[in-house]
C-alpha cells in the first residue's frame, strides 16, 4: 500500500484532478484517432466496435456493477432493439432514430416484464433465469418466422445516406455517434453510482439483509438500474443493426457473442468502475477482430478460444479487473 | 393411445435427462457452484464414445463407459486447476470462471474435431419394441436402461460407500466434515469429476439416436438446468424426478406445439419455477 498522506482532503483534491486530467486526455485522443485512422479502412472499423460494445458492457456494468444484478441475458434487450427498429424501418419507413426511441421503451418494458419474476433471486439463481430469458428471446426470433424472418434474418433497407436516416458514407460519422451514445452512458453510470440510488445500491450490494432491514427498499432499486440497463442495451442493439446492415437471431440474441461478451469486457477492464468497460473494451475487442481476421480461415473458433481462455485468466487472476491492478501498480510507485 | 406413446417416449428420454441432471446437481450439492459448463462434458462425453465407435468398433453403450473414465480423469484435472480456485470467491468469479470454461470447451472441440455432424452407426437403430400397442424404439430403451443402471449405481456409492457418505455430509456442511478429518478438498475434486463424467455418460448413450457436434452443448444447457431447479439445486433425488418431468413436458408440448417452440415451453416452466419455487419442488417447508 501506498504511504498515508499527512492531509487526506489535500490527497482527495489531488486524485481528483489526475482523474479529471486522465478523462480529459481519453477523450482528447478518442477525438483524434478518427482523424489518424483512413475513412473506410478496417482500423477506423474496429474502432466502432470497440465504442459500440464499450456502450453495451457499460449497460451491462449498471446492472451488474452497481446492484450486483449480473445478468447473462443482456443479449435479450439487444436483439430486441436491433429487430424493433429494424422491423418499423422495414414496414412503416419510420426512421431509426424514432426506432431507437421505440427500442429503448420496448427494452425498458421487457427489462421491467423480465423484473418480476427474477429480481428477489440472487447470485447464480439472477444468472440462470436471465440465461433462460436471452435463450427464449433467441427461439422466438428463429420460430416467430412471420414476424422476424426467422433463421434467416433481416436485412436494413439501404437508403441514401443522410443524418434523419441514421445511415452514413462516413465511418467517421458512425465512430461520432457511437460516441456520444457511449459518454451518454457513461454518464447515467456515474448520475446513478454519484446519487442516493447509487448508495442505496453499493447498501444492498455488499449486505443485502442489512440494506433492506434498515428500510431500503432493495427490490425497486434493483428494478430501476433493471429497466435503465435494459433499456440502453436494446439503444444499443439499434446501433449496432445500422452499423451492419445484417443480423439473424443466433448473432444478435447470442450468448456468448453478446451476453458474454458484455459482462467480460466490464470484467476484464473492473466491474462497478464507469473506466472498466472502456478498458476492456479498448483491450479485447481488437484483440478478437485481429485474431479473426488471421485465424478465422483455417482454425475457426480460435478467436472464441482465446476469449475463453482471457475470462478464465482474469477471474482466476485479476477477479477485480485490471483497472484494479492499474490503480496497485500506480499505488505502488 | 398418443397421449401414452408421447408419455412414455418422454419417460425414456427424460430418464436419460435425469443422468445428465444428477451430474449437474451433484457438483453444486458439494460445491456450491453452478457449473455452466456442464453441456459440454456431455458433448465431450458424445465425442469419446464416437471415436470409440469409429476407430475401436464400440458400441455407444460400451463408449460410454469409456466416456466416464476419461471425463471423470479431466474432470478431476479442471476442478484442481480451474474450480479449486473459485471456492468461496464471489458470485460473478464463479459463474463467469465456468462460462469461460464454457467457451473454450466448445472452440476447443470446434478446433479439434471441426464442425461437422458425426452420428454412428448401430444395428439396432431403427429397431423397435412393440408392448401393449405401444412402439418403444430400441436405442431409446437401451439408453434408458443404461442411465437407470448408471443412476442406480451412483445411489448405492453416495449410501453405502465412506466416500459417498463423506460426500454428502461435505454437501451438508463442509466446515463440520473438515473439522472432522475429512480431506474435504480431495473430496470436492471426486465429486466435480463425478459430476462432470455422469453427464458425459449420458451425453454418450444418445449417441445412436442423436448426432454430435461441437455446439451440441447448447442444446442441453437450458434442459438440465430446468430439470434441476425443479427438483431442487444440490437434490440428487429432486434431478431425476426433474429430469423425467423434463423429458415428458417436451414431448407434450409437441403434440399440440410446433417442434421450434418445444424449448419455448421448457423456458418458461423453468423462469417461472425460479420465479415462485427457486428451492425447488421438492423441498418441504
Amino acid at each position: 500500500m501506498s504511504r498515508e498522506p499527512l492531509d487526506p482532503g489535500a490527497s482527495d483534491a489531488a486524485a481528483a484532478r489526475r482523474c479529471r486530467i486522465g478523462w480529459g486526455l481519453a477523450l482528447l485522443v478518442a477525438l483524434i484517432v478518427p482523424w489518424l485512422l483512413p475513412d473506410q479502412g478496417y482500423s477506423l472499423r474496429v474502432a466502432c466496435l470497440v465504442l459500440l460494445f464499450a456502450t453495451l458492457a457499460q449497460a451491462w456494468n449498471i446492472a451488474a456493477g452497481l446492484s450486483g444484478l449480473i445478468s447473462l441475458g443482456h443479449a435479450g434487450f439487444f436483439g430486441a432493439g436491433a429487430y424493433v427498429s429494424t422491423l418499423l424501418l422495414i414496414h412503416y419507413g419510420i426512421s431509426p432514430w424514432f426506432g431507437m426511441i421505440a427500442a429503448l421503451v420496448f427494452g425498458g418494458l421487457l427489462a421491467a416484464l423480465l423484473s418480476l419474476p427474477t429480481l428477489r433471486l440472487r447470485g447464480h439463481y439472477f444468472a440462470l433465469a436471465t440465461l433462460a430469458f436471452g435463450e427464449v428471446m433467441r427461439v422466438i426470433g428463429n420460430s416467430w418466422s412471420d414476424v422476424t424472418g426467422g433463421p434467416v434474418g433481416l436485412s436494413v433497407p439501404f437508403a441514401q445516406p443522410s443524418f434523419g436516416g441514421l445511415q452514413f458514407a462516413s465511418l467517421r460519422s458512425y465512430y461520432f455517434l457511437f460516441l456520444i451514445a457511449l459518454i451518454i452512458t457513461c454518464l447515467v453510470f456515474e448520475r446513478i453510482r454519484g446519487g442516493a440510488l447509487g448508495l442505496r445500491l453499493r447498501a444492498l450490494k455488499n449486505h443485502p439483509d442489512a440494506a433492506a432491514s434498515l428500510g431500503v427498499d432493495t427490490t425497486r432499486a434493483k428494478f430501476t438500474v433493471a429497466v435503465i440497463s435494459g433499456a440502453i442495451t436494446a439503444v444499443v442493439g439499434v446501433l449496432y443493426a445500422q452499423f451492419m446492415f445484417f443480423f439473424d437471431p443466433d448473432t444478435v440474441f447470442s450468448l456468448a457473442g453478446i451476453s458474454v461478451r458484455a459482462a467480460l469486457i466490464a470484467i476484464i477492464g473492473g466491474m462497478g468502475a464507469v473506466a472498466g468497460p472502456l478498458i476492456g473494451a479498448v483491450l479485447i475487442i481488437p484483440i478478437e477482430e485481429l485474431s479473426n481476421m488471421l485465424f478465422s480461415a483455417t482454425a475457426a473458433g480460435l478467436s472464441q478460444l482465446v476469449f475463453g481462455a482471457l475470462l478464465i485468466a482474469v477471474v482466476i487472476w485479476q477477479p477485480r479487473g485490471l483497472l484494479a491492478l492499474f490503480r496497485r501498480l500506480g499505488g505502488r510507485k | 393411445m398418443e397421449l401414452i406413446q408421447a408419455l412414455v417416449n418422454g419417460l425414456l428420454i427424460g430418464g436419460v435427462y435425469a443422468v445428465i441432471s444428477i451430474g449437474l446437481t451433484l457438483v453444486f450439492g458439494v460445491m456450491s457452484i453452478i457449473n455452466f459448463a456442464q453441456a459440454e462434458f456431455l458433448m465431450l462425453g458424445m465425442f469419446i464414445a464416437f471415436f470409440c465407435w469409429q476407430y475401436l468398433g464400440l458400441d455407444p453403450m460400451i463408449g460410454a463407459l469409456v466416456a466416464f473414465v476419461v471425463v471423470f480423469a479431466l474432470g478431476m484435472l479442471v476442478e484442481r486447476g480451474l474450480i479449486e480456485r473459485v471456492i468461496g470467491a464471489p458470485d460473478v468469479a464463479q459463474i463467469f470462471l465456468t462460462v469461460g470454461l464454457l467457451i473454450v470447451l466448445e472452440n476447443a472441440a470446434l478446433l479439434a474435431f471441426g464442425s461437422d455432424y458425426r452420428s454412428v452407426r448401430v444395428p439396432y437403430q431403427t429397431q423397435a419394441v412393440q408392448f401393449a400397442g405401444l412402439i418403444i424404439g430400441v436405442p431409446y430403451l437401451l439408453a434408458f436402461v443404461v442411465s437407470l443402471v448408471a443412476g442406480v449405481l451412483l445411489w448405492a456409492f453416495m449410501r453405502f460407500t465412506w466416500l459417498g457418505q463423506a460426500m454428502r455430509a461435505t454437501a451438508q456442511d463442509s466446515a463440520a466434515a473438515l473439522s472432522l478429518g475429512m480431506d474435504v478438498r480431495r473430496i470436492r475434486q471426486i465429486a466435480f469429476g463425478l459430476g462432470v463424467a455422469m453427464t458425459a455418460l449420458g451425453g454418450a448413450v444418445i449417441l445412436p439416436y442423436f448426432t454430435a457436434s461441437p455446439t451440441v452443448g447448447a442444446q442441453f444447457v437450458v434442459l438440465m438446468f430446468t430439470a434441476v431447479v425443479l427438483g431442487g439445486l444440490g437434490n440428487v433425488l429432486g434431478a431425476v424426478i426433474g429430469g423425467l418431468a423434463v423429458g415428458v413436458i417436451q414431448t407434450l408440448s409437441t403434440l399440440v406445439l410446433p417442434i421450434q417452440l418445444q424449448n419455448l415451453v421448457l423456458f418458461i416452466v423453468f423462469i417461472l419455477v425460479l420465479a415462485l419455487r427457486p428451492e425447488g419442488l421438492l423441498r418441504q417447508k
